[in-house]
């Protein structure tokens, strides 16, 4: 599936109060590019939501594979590794 | 140190654990970046391998321990990443990974009070060609945590070239060598 990019999607008009020095970059940017402002301001916003969303993804899968593999003990673990042991006697 | 931005990677069956067990900050802060940029990749086989050790801990388990073995198994298949399957290529590939190393390369595993029994150590060794098979054929790095058994794979690939056509050679990471 293409992935929407910020500039695809509708826009809608918004107040917000920004850092300075950050607002300063980010019309240097714009004029280096020779784009508007709020396409700078866009852009860096849809980065900044791709790269928090991308580390909620990482934490939410980290966090499920500890609960995975707590709670074992080493024989156990071994097993969820591919790796059955077993006591000779059993086998025999 | 491997960048995690070269992934995607195929992670071995005993990988995927002993990362989410590592207490090690740098190997922790290595595989969240990994996560952030791709999806964990595994072999049908490793889903095989451990979803047989849970089903196994399940039938050892007392009654009242058998509600957190259910949600550990529960937590690994809700995120299972890209699992590739055993397919037409990856069983021909195997097939000739098998013929030409028919036997496990190191011995069967064993503590002091308990051993891998043959047919267990065949088995798992078929099963890590299988998972060597499934990274030749996706053309993606295997990371693992089994120098000797995927050495020798890797080896055995590089001297029959003929037998693994536009296939190869066989990327292979250690897990030790993901941050160092």
């Amino acid at each position: 599936m293409k992935r929407r990019r910020a500039n695809d999607s509708p826009k809608r008009r918004t107040t917000l109060t920004l850092p300075a020095d950050s607002l300063t970059q980010a019309a240097s940017i714009a004029r280096a590019k020779k784009v508007t402002l709020s396409t700078v301001i866009s852009e860096a916003l849809a980065n900044g939501l791709q790269a928090y969303a991308a580390t909620q993804r990482s934490e939410e899968i980290l966090s499920a594979y500890k609960k995975a593999f707590s709670g074992f003990s080493e024989e156990e673990l071994q097993l969820l590794d591919g790796v059955v042991l077993d006591s000779p006697r059993k086998r025999r | 140190m491997v960048d995690p931005a070269s992934g995607p990677f195929i992670f071995d069956t005993s990988v995927e654990s002993w990362l989410a067990r590592s207490q090690d900050s740098a190997l922790k802060q290595w595989f969240q970046e990994y996560l952030s940029l791709h999806p964990v990749h595994v072999s049908a086989i490793t889903v095989t391998e451990r979803i047989r050790g849970y089903a196994v801990i399940l039938r050892r388990s007392r009654k009242q321990r058998r509600e957190a073995v259910e949600a550990a198994r529960t937590a690994y298949l809700s995120h299972l990443g890209y699992v590739w399957p055993v397919d037409a290529a990856v069983a021909v590939v195997a097939a000739e990974i098998m013929a030409l190393l028919p036997h496990p390369a190191t011995s069967p595993r064993g503590t002091h009070k308990l051993i891998e029994s043959r047919q267990e150590r065949l088995a798992r060794w078929r099963f890590d060609c299988i998972i060597a098979a499934t990274a030749l054929v996706a053309a993606l790095a295997l990371i693992h945590n089994n120098a000797a058994d995927f050495e020798s794979i890797r080896g055995a690939i590089e001297r029959s070239p003929e037998r693994f056509p536009k296939l190869g050679p066989l990327e292979l990471i250690r897990c030790g060598s993901l941050v160092n």
